[in-house]
């Protein structure tokens, strides 16, 4: 199966017939009802099973399972690290004020120090791909990039821990700070696109991560509590005092990636891996939900290449020479625009913004995917 | 990540040291550009065609640099340019047939390699692709493959090599690194790629359903006063260099001809955007409408420039 | 809700225990003495144990010392010893005085006369390659294709040329297994107009048939084999054997579908590859008059779709019955039940009795409920499950 990947595309290609293929896409594109391979309705994804805080030498890890046995295991580890001040450019306006007094700098703590988004590092590890492939580092990029982009909006107490959103908790002092490693790992080669599986993943290690009590105070050499029980969430949780009972809420949760296709007029999520294969348009669809408001936001947007453009055409019945009586010559211009009912012709071209408008809203909507997704997480235990 | 049969140097960048006493003498703080442009005016386009004799398309982009870059170059008081604009040049080869060990394939095969100059940046890039210059590979072949009629030519392949002299900055210069860190100038990169690559598969004279431009827009919060009051604008074509914050941007590949996108790339939150009361747009359409009309201009240069190619040919 | 997320299941984890009486009875015809040995042994029988074949053997266990019995499939012999010894893990199968190990799951291997399901791979000058879930693409040689229109002649260069309108990569065939080389690799022909490239309908794969020579006895006892997963509830309690899809008497059958969804031919391949698809007239016609049509009249029953890539059109009606029968097959391998033209029938009807059960339970459908509903999973396909058991 080797030749499914093409040398730097990031999506695969499968192998299947023009007539498998058309035979889908009618199925998918059906008006209103689209006929999911399996049975599920548009928004459904497949059931899986989760599970947090696993591994015992990370600070924060969650493992998802698909039904079919497809597997990921994510593991975040986090380290000190001391902050290079300025280390590519000047600050000109510190030195502008200060002039020769360079050196005491370190004491002004009141400028709030945000964080960079260099120090969330992501690797993701996918069989069958070599670490530098388009896949691995496309995926990594996407889910890094929603990730350190998300900014907590609103004012409450707990929202104040997080102010720079996750780059801005990692922040320790002026000269420290954590550096998070998100290692993800897919443990059987992807049946599907893998990112929907990725995503949510890596959603519950992080919540379920913890970082040490810090006891130092201010500018100090950070140095921390041993005690493993006191250690605090990276994302704060706020019915500490509450009964136990209760699912803790999170003012802040780490944005999840949702996979959106769309075939025909329909709007379909977490695709499998024939489903995308008819797509007309892949999107990646990152949400989150901004702390004190219901609703959700939308953190980024980045399209896939669908592989229905690789795909091999049908020949219409009409233009097949091995047809009794189909006496068309075959230096004839294959490959004419009309589309025959029935036959699979590769998808050109590209999105109409309408489309895209109303996969967007199928996510962000009241009561849309994006939130019975985020709701589904809520209700998984992390410890 | 690194590639382990090459030693590299050390990572990381090198910057030519600048002197404090330089920075008092100089009109104390550097002065921060400023964009002069209306919200909706673009930059101007430089794109030409059939530079590179030896490859069978190519064509070379500059984006003009901003007027107070353009003073500052002229008369300089500082080091280190306060801001730079986007240069690259783009190489088509083929198509060609794929190599023996490649499975059939009954389109044309593209591969695209998009890689930063050395010295493009302000810091150092080094001569193995990293992560994000992958990424933009592939943005890149998405928004070409969707362009292409690729079962005209099955069986071979199409290399696009995209070669950055320079860059366009993240932010100002001035600026800490953590004052907004996400790779906006990326996203400038990633749409003169798309113009460029267009014109030069064009150049090819390769099956095309249209020419396809890159366009970039972005929700820009007003800079120079921090009222809160003063919510974010939408801007075609920012400058990174020209703005203290930058809240969200969306660059697409648009095909005007069919009213397509092929290739959308949307980043940070969009959904303060101050529209009119009148417009029942949300955030996030607003921009991907602005990114459009952006690709819409950059095509008409993009017109232009094929056509004086084709005329080039025949003279 | 559009997302289900289960906590994980911890498996069973008791000692496996044969259920003798199911055991024996399926296993008699092999002579298989069953003594309900709980588990594995992992020191070597004594020497003259008559008591061989019982319970399961790992690799590098000594089935025998016996000098009495000849060497089968899945075993080895030391070269100074006479004791045999297992190389897969199964159960130990003893024809005549030949003791073979069979593997509780086992890839495919082809044998002449397979109806098997393949997908073409690779497209060679004068033949094809083709994927059949076996450890080596078989091959399909142009030879050994129905040219269109029946045409009776030596393929000339022509046919070389334009070989890929016959069969392209990807394309889906439906063919027999007419030899098998000496590496294990098959060889396929298509003559016949039962085989062909198939359409209009859906492909699924299954694991094929465990082990060689099963007759058509599937291997039962096994532990709970590997396909149910982890976090899965599917997992039918005794529910054990090898599943997927076993050489059976009919591998190929028309199903008069339920609510108006016509008659869909279902392909179960003997490979573990299923089509399944529309029933189309023509084939029909033809395939229950090859008997008795001449080989002057091939030309005109060789309906004109047979190297077509074109689908007729199908309604939605039997697009939704084809994806339940898909479905129905899913359920049935993913709990490790044999697949065969009587398992598939009956979860079909079991799967029709759970939607009407549940029909009548919620009058009061809105929409959120309805939506997914011919989704089979959890609950709805155990019930699917215990409604095929109890007709086995």
């Amino acid at each position: 199966m080797s030749n499914q990947r093409q040398a730097s595309s990031a999506s695969q290609v499968p192998h299947l017939s023009p007539a498998e293929l058309s035979y889908l896409y009618t199925s998918l594109s059906l008006p209103k009802n689209p006929i999911r391979p399996d049975g599920r309705s548009p928004t459904q994804f497949r059931p899986l099973s989760a599970e947090t805080t696993i591994l015992p030498g990370t600070n924060g890890s969650a493992r998802i399972g698909f039904a079919d046995g497809t597997q990921a295991i994510v593991g975040v580890k986090a380290e000190v690290e001391k902050t290079v001040l300025a280390a590519d450019t000047l600050d000109s306006r510190s030195l502008a004020q200060h002039g020769d007094a360079l050196n005491r700098e370190g004491e002004q703590g009141s400028a709030a120090v945000s964080g960079q988004g260099e120090w969330v590092q992501m690797s993701i590890e996918i069989p069958g791909f070599r670490d530098d492939d388009a896949l691995p580092v496309f995926l990594s990029e996407m889910m890094r990039e929603s990730l350190v982009g998300s900014v907590a909006g609103g004012n409450g107490d707990a929202v104040k821990e997080m102010a720079g959103g996750l780059k801005g908790r990692l922040v320790i002092n002026k000269r420290w700070h954590w550096r998070l490693y998100i290692d993800v790992l897919l443990l059987s080669q992807p049946l599907a696109y893998p990112l929907p599986l990725l995503s949510l993943t890596t959603h519950l290690a992080l919540l379920s991560t913890k970082l040490p009590k810090l006891k130092s105070t201010g500018e100090e050499d950070p140095f921390f509590d041993d005690d493993w029980a006191a250690a605090e969430y990276l994302y704060p949780r706020s019915n500490i005092s509450k009964s136990l009972s209760a699912a803790p809420s999170y003012p802040v949760r780490p944005p999840v990636t949702l996979l959106v296709i769309s075939v025909g007029d329909n709007v379909i999520f977490d695709p499998n891996r024939e489903e995308i294969a008819v797509a007309d348009a892949v999107l990646a669809i990152s949400v989150t939900r901004s702390g004190d408001s219901e609703t959700l936001k939308l953190l980024s947007i980045r399209s896939i290449d669908p592989p229905s453009r690789l795909t091999q055409p049908g020949i219409p019945n009409s233009e097949n020479v091995n047809m009794l009586g189909a006496t068309a010559a075959p230096g004839e211009e294959t490959g004419g625009q009309e589309e025959v009912e029935g036959v699979w012709r590769p998808r050109r071209g590209g999105v109409k913004r309408s489309v895209i408008a109303r996969m967007v809203k199928t996510v962000l909507g009241k009561g849309g995917v994006g939130e019975e997704v985020l709701e589904g997480l809520e209700g998984v235990e992390v410890q | 990540m690194a590639d382990r049969r090459r030693i590299n140097g050390p990572p990381g960048g090198t910057r030519p040291p600048v002197f404090a006493s330089l920075q008092e003498s100089s009109t104390g703080i550097a002065n921060r550009a400023q964009r002069q442009r209306q919200p909706a005016e673009l930059r101007k386009i430089f794109l030409k065609t059939g530079l590179i004799p030896t490859a069978s398309g190519s064509s070379y982009l500059e984006f003009e640099p901003s007027v107070s870059l353009a003073a500052a170059r002229s008369n300089p008081k500082s080091l280190i340019p306060p801001s730079s604009a986007l240069k690259l040049a783009c190489t088509v080869h083929g198509p060609k047939p794929l190599p023996r060990s490649a499975a059939f394939s009954p389109n044309l095969v593209l591969t695209t390699h998009v890689k930063y100059a050395p010295f493009a940046a302000r810091k150092r890039k080094g001569h193995i692709r990293d992560a994000s210059e992958r990424d933009l590979g592939v943005h890149l072949e998405t928004a070409l493959r969707g362009a292409i009629i690729a079962e005209r030519w099955p069986k071979s392949g199409l290399d696009i090599t995209i070669t950055i002299i320079e860059a366009e900055d993240d932010r100002w210069w001035g600026d800490a690194p953590d004052s907004h860190d996400a790779s906006w100038g990326m996203m400038n990169v990633l749409a003169g790629c798309i113009t460029a690559a267009s014109a030069a598969i064009a150049d090819a004279h390769i099956d095309c359903l249209d020419l396809v431009s890159g366009g970039v827009a972005a929700l820009v919060s007003d800079d120079s006063n921090q009222s809160a009051s003063s919510a974010p604008r939408l801007m075609l074509d920012i400058d990174p260099a020209e703005h203290r914050s930058i809240l969200s941007a969306c660059v697409v590949a648009y095909m005007p001809a069919r009213d397509e996108i092929t290739e959308l790339w949307l980043k940070g939150d969009s959904s303060r955007a101050a529209l009119e009361k009148d417009d029942g747009r949300t955030g996030h359409e607003a921009l991907i409408d602005g990114a459009v009309d952006a690709a819409r201009g950059a095509n008409t240069v993009l017109a232009e420039a094929v056509r004086e190619s084709i005329a080039r040919s025949f003279a | 809700m559009a997302i289900t997320i289960l906590p994980p299941v911890v498996e069973d984890s008791r000692p496996y225990e044969v259920d003798s009486d199911d055991d024996i009875s399926m296993d008699s015809e092999e002579d298989i003495e069953m003594t309900g040995v709980s588990r594995p042994h992992k020191r070597p029988r004594l020497q003259g144990n008559s008591n061989i074949g019982a319970g399961i053997v790992t690799p590098g266990e000594v089935v025998t010392d016996d000098p009495q019995w000849m060497r089968g499939h899945g075993t080895y012999m030391n070269p100074l010893s006479t004791s045999i010894i297992a190389t897969v893990a199964g159960t130990v199968q003893k024809t005549n005085k030949l003791l073979s190990v069979h593997p509780l799951r086992a890839r495919y291997t082809p044998e002449i006369g397979d109806l098997v399901v393949g997908r073409i791979v690779e497209v060679q000058s004068r033949r094809w390659k083709v994927d059949v879930a076996a450890p080596l693409l078989a091959q399909l040689p142009l030879s050994a294709i129905n040219l269109p229109g029946g045409i009776l002649r030596r393929r000339t260069s022509a046919d070389e040329l334009q070989i890929r309108t016959f069969f392209s990569e990807g394309d889906l065939v439906v063919a027999e297994v007419q030899s098998v080389h000496q590496d294990g690799s098959a060889s396929l022909h298509t003559r016949s107009l039962k085989y062909g490239k198939l359409r209009n309908g859906v492909f699924l794969a299954v694991t094929g048939t465990g082990g060689s020579g099963a007759s058509s006895s599937s291997v039962k006892g096994g532990v709970g084999a590997g396909k149910s997963a982890s976090g899965s509830s599917l997992a039918a309690p005794g529910g054990s054997g090898t599943g997927g899809v076993v050489r059976s008497r009919r591998q190929v059958w028309t199903v008069p579908t339920a609510n108006g969804g016509g008659e869909v031919n279902i392909i179960l391949g003997v490979n573990g590859y299923i089509f399944i698809s529309k029933h189309s007239e023509g084939e029909d016609a033809a395939s229950s008059t090859t008997e008795n049509v001449s080989i002057t009249r091939m030309e005109e029953m060789v309906s004109s779709s047979i190297y077509s890539s074109q689908n007729d059109d199908i309604s939605p009606q039997t697009r939704r019955e084809i994806a339940r029968l898909a479905q129905c097959i899913r359920v049935l391998v993913q709990s490790g039940v044999r697949v065969d033209e009587e398992t598939v029938m009956g979860a079909y009807n079991a799967s029709l009795q759970v939607d009407l059960e549940i029909g009548d339970d919620e009058d009061d459908e809105d929409e959120w409920r309805q939506e997914g509903r011919e989704y089979l999973e959890g609950a709805k396909a155990q019930q699917i499950l215990e409604l095929v058991k109890q007709q086995l």
